[in-house]
């Protein structure tokens, strides 16, 4: 099914600016993101990438453009209605429920997916599809053995992996990862990679990585951004050749 | 016997002092204890389990004494309508301030919530005077009358009392392990993460706000109708300012701490109130220290105390 010029988009920002007084942290960003794909986010320390995520997943405001998610306009929806509508979400800075159990995470992720508008008061029934929800995404990251042990108190690379299956439970479309290998050893980066290919298998993927040899590795399409704006995209072998991109950024890291 | 049973175990002790006693001995004391725990519940719902500090409180508790006043007496309303009005008066000008105050969060929340609060209590002083009776209040606030019981004797009125603190005890508790309880437990938790799940962070503060001004005000007609009397200090921010100690001193963010804090807050003020007049003062004294020295509460401490009298307890 990887379509080609005639696979239509499951994302879409058209236009839009995010801007902090006079500054402008995104602007001019016009992309269409296809299904299934895997695209790598790549730019300079203070680039936009992660505004460029707040922007799509509700979490920053934008002064400019719209967001289109599935072809329904998401630009004014809040973070909670765009995770029902299929954006999931990690973060840079891990955000995860520290003091309670792995567990306990997930089983909260798995609440607010199935209980959506009946928050309150709900069949004993469903209680049980919500920790077998729970236990599923469990062995998918991998926690089985730190099901009950406080989030807080697990390695920085099972805390990524817990945020992974945070998000993996809202049953998203598209997911985007702000940098989930950041920060942690080599070994672990590759396992984290694994893991990433292999629980956003048919899903579109936003993914903000600074090693380069993984991000060419993994994507199928990379996206470089510079103060704000979008640089160049494309296919790993045409933005490695691209000039602009070797002098703005490749250059520089390396 | 678990730390949880022994609290449990204490609070049962305390409110049924009257039955236990000669001659009901603290029955007037204990009947206080029961109402403001109700108060400390429902309040602790907003700030133990969703992690909000509210200072407005007082607006939701002195609105439900003056609707339970006000029905009964000028509108000839029966006790229990009335009861049921007051807390869903609470209940709705607690809903209006959420739109409000919800908006920010942290010391802005408070903050707002004060200033909100403030608000009511000095329109109920001045423009409100003729619904009100101003600075003077309302004396003469009736009992229940029920089932040929004499109400108006604080040994019968306690066990009416009781039930109704029973009944709000246990749908605290039920709320606390529902799905709601669980998301406000998240959103406490952090809550970009809740949001970010799919938690509709705002609705749901807005619920257990709303639910907790429904206790605020059955709690303030049911003290209007203990003291035969509602005044505008009932809706004056000390009185959320004792609310906030009561559930500090007891443990925020479990059953029955508040209680206990409700307790030992209310011995204090009526012991302290007949050795000086500075009472105020050296309560809120001791409350800083035991915060410091106890920041979980008494209930945080007895905990810990059991835990280790009790080795391999934990098991
Ligand atoms: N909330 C904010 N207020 C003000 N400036 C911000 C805010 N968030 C981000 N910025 C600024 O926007 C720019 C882009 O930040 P960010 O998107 O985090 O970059 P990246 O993720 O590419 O490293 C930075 O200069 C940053 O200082
Ligand atoms: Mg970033």
């Amino acid at each position: 099914m990887s379509g080609t010029s005639e696979a239509k988009h499951v994302l879409r920002c058209e236009d839009i600016e995010v801007s902090y007084g006079a500054f402008k942290a995104v602007t001019n960003v016009t992309y269409e993101f296809k299904p299934g794909l895997l695209y790598g986010l790549i730019g300079p320390n203070g680039a936009g990438k992660t505004t460029l995520m707040n922007a799509l997943s509700g979490r920053a405001r934008l002064s400019k453009g719209r967001v289109f998610l599935n072809d329904h306009e998401i630009t004014k929806q809040s973070p909670h209605a765009r995770t029902w509508a299929g954006l999931g979400r990690s973060f840079q800075i891990t955000q995860i429920f520290a003091e309670m159990t792995v567990f306990e995470n997930l089983r909260l992720a798995a609440q607010a997916h199935r209980f959506r508008l009946q928050p309150f008061w709900s069949p004993v029934g469903k209680f049980r599809e919500i920790a077998n929800d729970a236990e599923k995404v469990l062995s998918e990251i991998g926690l089985e053995n730190s099901a009950h042990v406080n989030a807080g108190s697990l390695s920085h690379g099972d805390q990524r992996a817990l945020e992974i299956g945070l998000a993996l439970l809202s049953e998203p479309k598209v997911l985007l990862l702000d940098e989930p290998l950041a920060g942690v050893g080599h070994d672990v980066a590759e396992k984290a990679v694994e893991l990433i290919r292999r629980v956003t298998e048919g899903l579109t993927v936003l993914l903000i990585e600074h090693n380069m040899d993984v991000v060419m590795e993994i994507s199928d399409e990379i996206i470089v951004m510079l103060a704000g704006e979008i640089l160049a995209s494309g296919e790993a072998e045409t933005i490695k050749r691209d000039p602009r991109v070797r002098t703005a950024y490749l250059g520089e890291e390396e | 016997m678990n730390a949880q049973r022994l609290l449990a175990f204490l609070v049962a002790i305390i409110i049924s002092a009257p039955l236990l006693l000669p001659d009901g001995q603290g029955v007037g004391l204990v009947n206080a204890i029961l109402i403001w725990s109700i108060f400390a519940i429902g309040f602790d719902l907003v700030f133990g389990v969703a992690g909000m500090l509210s200072f407005g409180h007082a607006a939701f508790f002195g609105v439900g004494a003056y609707t339970l006043s006000l029905l009964t007496m000028r509108m000839g309303w029966d006790f229990i309508p009335s009861l049921g009005a007051a807390g869903v008066v609470g209940g709705a000008v607690a809903l209006v301030f959420s739109y409000f105050a919800i908006r920010v969060s942290g010391l802005f929340f408070a903050l707002l919530t004060l200033a909100l609060s403030q608000l009511i209590y000095i329109m109920a002083g001045t423009k409100l005077r003729m619904l009100t009776g101003g600075v003077d209040g309302i004396a003469g606030v009736p009992r229940p009358d029920l089932f040929g019981i004499d109400f108006y004797d604080d040994g019968n009125y306690y066990f009416f009392l009781l039930a109704v603190f029973i009944l709000a005890l246990l749908i605290s508790g039920l709320i606390r392990i529902s799905p709601l309880g669980q998301a406000l437990r998240a959103i406490k938790s952090n809550e970009v993460r809740a949001e970010q799940i799919g938690f509709n962070v705002q609705r749901l503060q807005r619920s257990v706000f709303t639910i907790s001004g429904i206790y605020a005000g059955v709690a303030g007609g049911l003290l209007a109708s203990l003291i035969f009397y509602v005044g505008p200090q009932m809706l004056h921010w000390s009185t959320s300012g004792d609310v906030v100690i009561m559930v500090l001193l007891g443990g925020m963010g479990t059953l029955f701490g508040p209680i206990l804090g409700v307790a030992i807050f209310e011995i204090m003020r009526e012991w302290l109130s007949t050795q000086t007049s500075h009472w105020y003062g050296i309560l809120g004294l001791i409350f800083i220290v035991c915060t410091i020295g106890m920041p979980k509460g008494i209930a945080g401490l007895i905990m810990q105390l059991w835990d280790r009298i009790t080795p391999g307890g934990k098991s």
